[in-house]
């Protein structure tokens, strides 16, 4: 059985991603440094926990990212001759629905400390030979929380457009709401300084709502994604891509071609699916055919192993032979009342 | 701009105001009337004397906080748990019993921060000289104390007696018990305790309070210690 080729990026789009795949790095040092500096100011501030573990778990997307990436560029073969590009729709629903579920106990978490009243206690703690009230030690460790992340993602939204790259532009946009989380939780500490108890938990419960809200947000991308949608835009949700209808257009553009439609989805950062086109003769079909290809390929890079479908009428490219007349049918018949001769 | 105006504002109001600040106000009420401090014996730090007069390490270091603050203090005796959970529901606002860091109520009260750490080691009579190790070394210690199980970690021979005093042995002790006994302590590392105060959970200002009072005291704890040991 013969297997298409692997589906190769344009030189600009690789220089990109080579971009992307560095910035995912230095976005895993940092945040392993923010999960050390957050561990060692945390205390009993339940939003100090909730943000905390947040961070732990920004760590979840470009670690899937990199590994999704070394193996997609993997060529089909004969057991996968539709290659391994879905691994990262496959890798991402799967820390998508972590995300979930931890954003949903951090949440119990936090609505049970305030249901429980309690009270966080936060006292001194000596710090390179100075007393200093902890709260300000949490109060740095979140600045700190904050700036790196919120500078990567700024850096990495653009590229992630730019590549159509969903999980990228995930993570880049987790990475800078990571500020939100800070202010919460600066807000929460203050809020305990001041004597507000319940100041804490609150901060933790909406840190949790957001991680939830993403969570939910790339579950359900994912999945739309896995089930064959149609090409979206990146970053806005159910927006679909232009890209189908300008390929229709380009294709009826073609003067042999009498009407043609498509049928799209994404795979990873790729479109692949079926083009059906309704040819005004017969003749130089195998030419035309291969010219077709060539348009459709070389319109948009994002377009890979698209087929095309030769049909006389759009009804007959998706009629079902088997059960179209009676007396082909496939169904089992019933056993007849014919006495045997 | 609008952000500097929020900072400032908030330096502002830190400046002026004491921060933290309690939610049920423990520092002020106590400022004003009495401290109530649960008690329970818990040698050296926690001693009762006849009349049920209070005495001993932490003892000494609350009446001292209580001078500075100009309270009057209420010394309730009573056992460990009824102590803290009176203190989780703000009935209390100190209890003192030799406390340490690995208490198991440190996530339903507050604690301060450790103002001593004791070390557990074994002491040897000013004649011997210290051991190269511990392996099989028989060492003389309190019987129904935990360190005969820190002991056998070193893979020791814990004898355990009444009175190690007598034993004429080596003696697994904290240091300053070993100083009482005239013995040389030894630089094995049995145990670490971090002795600690505890408060009402969530009571900050009075907490940051009393720590700053503790932190100042370190070398004083020390001293009383050696004070405490001498018979």
């Amino acid at each position: 059985m013969r297997t298409p080729p692997p589906y190769r990026l344009p030189v600009e789009k690789q220089k990109q991603l080579q971009r992307a795949e560095r910035l995912e790095w230095v976005t895993i040092f940092f945040l392993i440094t923010i999960a050390g500096v957050m561990y060692l100011a945390t205390g009993s501030s339940q939003a100090m926990k909730t943000a905390w573990l947040e961070d732990v778990l920004s760590l979840v997307p470009p670690i899937v990212f990199l590994v999704a990436l070394r193996f997609r560029t993997k060529p089909p073969n004969e057991q996968f001759p539709y290659g391994y590009r879905r691994l990262i729709s496959v890798a991402f629903l799967s820390a998508a629905t972590a995300l979930l579920i931890m954003g949903l106990y951090m949440l119990y978490d936090s609505a049970m400390k305030l249901i429980m009243q309690e009270h966080p206690t936060i006292g001194l703690r000596e710090i390179w030979g100075w007393q200093l009230w902890s709260g300000w030690i949490m109060i740095a460790a979140l600045i700190y929380s904050a700036i790196p992340p919120v500078i990567l993602g700024k850096k990495k939204v653009p590229l992630a457009k730019k590549l159509h790259e969903k999980t990228l532009h995930t993570d880049a946009a987790m990475n800078k709401d990571d500020w939100l989380t800070a202010l919460a939780a600066m807000v929460g500490v203050l809020g305990v300084g001041f004597g507000w108890w319940w100041a804490d938990a609150v901060a933790a419960g909406v840190i949790s709502v957001q991680v939830v809200k993403d969570g939910y947000e790339n579950v359900t991308d994912s999945i739309t994604d896995l089930i064959g949608q149609r090409p979206t835009r990146v970053g806005q949700g159910d927006e679909p891509e232009l890209a189908p209808l300008q390929l229709v257009d380009r294709l009826k553009d073609l003067d042999w071609v009498e009407d043609a439609t498509v049928r799209l989805r994404e795979e990873g950062d790729v479109f692949t699916g079926e083009a059906y086109i309704i040819p005004r003769y017969d003749h130089h079909l195998l030419e035309h055919l291969r010219q077709a290809y060539q348009v459709i390929h070389t319109g948009d890079w994002r377009l890979y192993d698209i087929a095309v479908v030769p049909v006389a009428t759009f009804e007959e490219a998706w009629s079902d032979p088997a059960n179209d007349r009676g007396d082909h049918s496939t169904r089992p018949e019933k056993v007849s009342e014919k006495p045997a001769v | 701009m609008v952000r500097l105006g929020l900072l400032l504002t908030l330096a502002l109001i830190l400046a002026t105001c004491t921060f933290p600040q309690d939610p049920n106000s423990t520092l002020d009420r106590v400022r004003g009337g009495t401290l109530r401090v649960g008690v329970t014996e818990h040698r050296p730090w926690v001693q009762r004397l006849d009349g049920d007069e209070p005495a001993g390490v932490e003892v000494e270091l609350v009446r001292h906080f209580a001078e500075e603050l100009g309270t009057s203090v209420q010394w309730v005796w009573g056992a460990e748990q009824e102590h803290l959970e009176a203190l989780e529901r703000y009935e209390l606002d100190l209890a003192i019993m030799g406390l340490t860091q690995a208490t198991p109520w440190k996530t339903r009260v507050g604690l301060t921060q450790p103002y001593y750490t004791s070390r557990i080691t074994v002491g040897v009579p000013a004649s011997m000289s210290s051991p190269p190790e511990l392996a099989g070394v028989a060492v003389a210690v309190k019987e129904g104390s935990v360190i005969a199980a820190y002991l056998e970690e070193e893979e020791a021979r814990p004898m355990r007696v009444s009175e190690p005093a007598q034993a004429e042995a080596l003696v697994a002790a904290a240091t300053w018990e070993l100083d009482r006994l005239g013995l040389t302590p030894t630089d094995f590392e049995l145990h670490s305790e971090k002795h600690v105060m505890a408060v009402p959970p969530g009571e900050n200002g009075w907490l940051v309070a009393l720590e700053k009072f503790l932190a100042a005291r370190q070398s004083q704890v020390e001293q009383a210690l050696q004070q405490q040991a001498s018979p």
